[in-house]
């Protein structure tokens, strides 16, 4: 009876989303992914689990696996799933690997797999899952949870999650609170810009273990030695390049910040980053040029029993295994440095007297260019600004020895406009 | 310097350097250490004189210089072949880069300071901007360039990390704004409007050139400062308005780490594999224990005591600290209120613990701790976890004193690999001691980490 009514959602569902993959995704920010099938407040995911290859920053592609919306190829890392407060939400998972597999949804309460308490699965005495499996090769489980609490949220592989967390089975789960998608909480100072709402996955990869898998050998925890690390599943600087870049088929997921600069009438709500760390320690994330407001973790906001204000600034995000930090950020220049009428009170020394960043427009002030001396490359488009956030563990900026990559993004800052920028 | 006229790519990436702008050649001008491209038509780099000079800026507040340098950590054991490094010139153990102090020097003592870094960096402050009476901090940034490595044309910057809604311009980070190269220089300027701990470091290449050395502590004074109304002395944290930041004594406590090899690497023109990364000695102010505990050299930065070649002179007995001049011994007087500030720029957590005395945590990334409406979230610890790229202001209150002498309680990283120089049952690396005297004994504090005895 359950078998029938999985399967024929499982039809539905499958048939929408190969609708909804027919939209282009916003080339910066986060790509919900939402339910399809079910009903209104009861939305129904198809989360497929697929092998497949990356690409990283050195020049290598390392095998993966992965979950992937519906019928949708392999992607690294799982899809966005977005629900709103109080859904009941259901994910059906297909499995295709050759492993038995699973979904745990930590930070929910009361999950059903197959429609009873999602417990751990044991051989003997040996526990082989944290959740109720779908076998290898064609099993499927069904999860449900009703989404209690606004926040972001991990979810990932429950068996041999040594294994397969590391291999890529993960995705972030992000619950709008009942104030509204432009909130993080339900709390009126949780307001953000809805264009300036991002996703900061980060995770790590030692390449030697997903060969073995690959070969069909044993991903061994005792020689386990990561070599790369990545937000959103990709390493600088494919880490800027829009979502869906066509160069980057399964990785979908750019990182880069596009924001204005804060303030004034136009722009009275800050942006908001979702931080996610799926690795194995602590990742200090150094965003510069604006401190962060922590309003929330673990999808639980810091408001005090009475109420309290225990949000706090900082400017490095050093996030726990497995924790979420939400952190609402705004830029805006200080000192509001103009060329005419506010220059920057330093003589500017002559550009063929400084080395100059790729990313610099040859002024110091927003919306302004300058002419690069001959020769000079630029990749900046209008006078905007970029400003580096990366991992403050600076031997994991690198991607087996090649430096400055890993998990480095920019925050962009676009000219008031008018502008040029197109 | 005619290394800097070189139009060559950047070293060590010349396997992509022909094949046009390709992924990897972009990342290689990421990496920042030259942004000019393989173009065809380019004939070289034109190094053109300032047309005015920096006078038309007034004289920076401070003056610091990038350069390479050789500091000391113990010799034995050995970790063969990477430390003490062959090249080391006694009685030194390990290739940096680091900074300099160079304010005030004449043009040829300041050249005189290439292959003369210290580390950690110049330890500097700087009181709030007061809109008020507005005065800009102007920190100005020469290259002296790295002796040990002629082939390098490395450029640095001085990225104030923590400094809140800058302009690219005076950031620092060399891919969105701009780096110097050797033998020019660049002026940044601040008005710095958040009290608190930060750090600061080159950005140029950071996982090296952070890593090499270049990398030290700053602080903003609130301007509630001088008032004695809240507290006796006068100085605090911040602006807390009840005194609850206010303290009598003050200790920078800068973390920092070396891996022997990626030193031994960069003085032998050698490459690390950084996902290889570990600690081999943990530091605390650029020293390890028992250096830790050594006096002071010259640590103020507005008034520099050097010597007639502008050269740093070594704290009193200990030649191979010359260029390691912060101490990390804390001096106290029962019932002072003794205030620790703490950046990590390691790349791995410490966990710090002040072993039988309870610190109160009152500021993080330079920020007091207070909620949005004002509640107090603040905490008292033994042990503070500090994450790389945090700040910590902690506040304690020496015990009463038991005597005869002084009282010593130890600070240390409680992980102990950290507070170990590699030596089987010797105490070592990220720890100091606090010694707590009889009232009045301490002298006031001259400057930060100021012994007073």
């Amino acid at each position: 009876m359950l078998a029938v009514t999985l399967l024929s959602l499982l039809g539905a569902t499958l048939t929408g989303a190969a609708q909804a993959t027919a939209t282009p995704p916003p080339a910066v920010g986060i790509v919900c992914t939402t339910g399809a099938g079910g009903v209104s407040a009861s939305p129904i995911f198809n989360l497929t689990t697929h092998t497949g290859y990356i690409s990283l920053p050195d020049g290598n592609t390392t095998f993966m696996w992965g979950f992937s919306n519906g019928a949708d190829d392999f992607q690294h890392p799982g899809p966005v799933l977005c629900v709103n407060e109080g859904d009941t939400v259901t994910v059906i998972l297909h499995n295709t690997l050759p492993d038995a597999t699973s979904v745990v949804f930590p930070g929910q309460e009361n999950v059903l797999a197959d429609g009873v308490p999602s417990q751990p699965e044991v051989s003997g005495a040996t526990m082989t899952s944290l959740a109720g499996t779908a076998a290898a090769a064609g099993g499927s489980a069904t999860y449900t949870f009703t989404a209690t609490r606004p926040g972001t949220f991990l979810y990932e592989s429950g068996t041999n999650p040594e294994k397969q967390v590391r291999m890529g089975l993960f995705g972030a789960l992000i619950v709008r609170p009942t104030l509204g998608a432009n909130h993080a909480y339900d709390d009126p100072t949780s307001r953000f810009t809805p264009n300036e709402e991002f996703m900061v996955l980060l995770s790590e990869i030692d390449p030697y273990q997903h060969q073995a898998v690959e070969n069909g050998a044993t991903f061994n925890m005792n020689t386990y030695h990561p070599r790369y690390w990545l937000i959103n599943g990709r390493g600088f600087p494919d880490s800027i390049a829009d979502n869906g870049a066509a160069w980057l088929p399964n990785q979908p997921y750019g990182s880069l910040a596009s924001v204005s600069p804060f303030g004034g009438a136009a722009h009275p709500y800050p942006g908001l980053a979702r931080y996610l760390n799926v690795g194995t320690e602590d990742y200090p994330f150094h965003p510069h040029g604006n401190n962060g407001l922590v309003i929330g973790r673990d999808g639980r906001p810091l408001t005090g029993s009475g109420g309290q204000d225990l949000s706090m600034e900082k400017f490095a995000i050093n996030i726990g295994p497995g924790q979420t930090w939400d952190v609402l950020f705004k830029w805006f220049d200080a000192e509001g440095y103009n060329p005419t009428t506010n220059p920057v009170p330093v003589t500017v020394p002559s550009l063929a007297n400084e080395v100059i960043g790729v990313f610099y427009s040859g002024s110091p002030y927003l919306g302004s260019r300058e002419t690069l001396p001959p020769g000079t490359q630029s990749k900046n488009q209008c006078g905007e600004y970029y400003i580096i956030s990366h991992n403050h563990a600076l031997f994991q900026i690198t991607s087996w020895g090649t430096n400055m990559t890993g998990p480095i993004t920019y925050m962009r800052i676009n000219p008031p406009t008018p502008n040029s920028c197109g | 310097m005619s290394e800097n006229v070189n139009p060559q790519p950047p070293r060590r990436r010349s396997a992509f350097a022909t094949r046009g702008f390709t992924r990897r050649r972009f990342l290689g001008l990421a990496g920042g250490a030259v942004a000019v491209a393989g173009g065809v038509s380019w004939a070289g780099k034109v190094l053109v004189p300032e047309p005015v000079a920096y006078a038309a800026s007034g004289d920076p507040d401070l003056y610091l210089a990038g350069t390479d340098g050789w500091i000391h950590l113990p010799e034995t054991p050995a970790i063969p072949p990477y430390h003490p490094d062959v090249l080391a010139p006694a009685p030194f153990t390990t290739y940096i880069f680091g900074f300099r102090n160079v304010t005030g020097m004449t043009a040829l003592q300041k050249v005189g300071q290439k292959n003369k870094a210290q580390h950690s960096a110049p330890l500097f402050w700087v009181k709030q901007f007061d809109p008020a009476h507005p005065v800009d901090f102007k920190v100005q940034l020469t290259n002296l360039g790295l002796q040990g490595r002629p082939d390098l044309f490395d450029a640095h910057t001085l990225h104030w990390h923590g400094f809140r809604n800058v302009i690219p311009f005076f950031d620092g980070e060399p891919t969105g704004s701009v780096a110097v190269p050797s033998g020019r220089d660049f002026t940044y300027v601040y008005r710095p409007r958040d009290p608190g701990t930060y750090m600061y470091h080159c950005h140029v290449e950071d996982v090296e050139h952070v890593h090499m050395g270049m990398t030290g502590l700053v602080f903003v004074r609130p301007l509630q400062d001088g008032n004695t109304s809240l507290y006796r002395s006068g100085t605090y944290l911040y602006n807390d308005g009840d005194g609850s930041t206010g303290f009598d004594r003050e200790f920078s406590m800068f973390l920092s780490e070396v891996w022997a090899e990626a030193h031994w690497a960069d003085a032998h023109i050698q490459l690390p594999e950084w996902s290889d990364y570990h600690a081999d000695f943990s530091l605390l102010n650029g020293r390890v224990y028992p250096d830790t505990i050594a006096p002071n050299g010259s640590v103020d930065p507005f008034h520099p005591v050097r010597d007639p070649n502008g050269d740093l002179i070594p704290p009193t007995g200990r030649p191979d600290l010359q260029y390691q001049p912060l101490s990390s011994l804390v001096t106290c007087n029962a019932g002072d209120r003794v205030a620790l500030r703490f950046a990590n720029l390691g790349f791995r957590e410490q966990a710090m613990t002040l072993s039988g005395i309870r610190m109160r945590v009152l500021g993080r990334d330079a920020t007091p701790m207070r909620g949005r409406d004002g509640t107090d979230t603040s905490y008292e610890t033994e042990t503070l976890d500090i994450g790389p790229g945090e700040s910590y202001d902690v506040i304690f209150e020496a015990p009463d004193h038991q005597g005869p002498g002084f009282d010593t309680y130890l600070l240390y990283n409680r992980n102990y690999t950290r507070s170990n120089n590699l030596a089987p049952g010797s105490f070592g690396g990220q720890a100091t001691e606090v010694r707590v005297y009889a009232a009045n004994t301490v002298q006031q504090q001259q400057y930060p980490n100021d012994w007073g005895i």
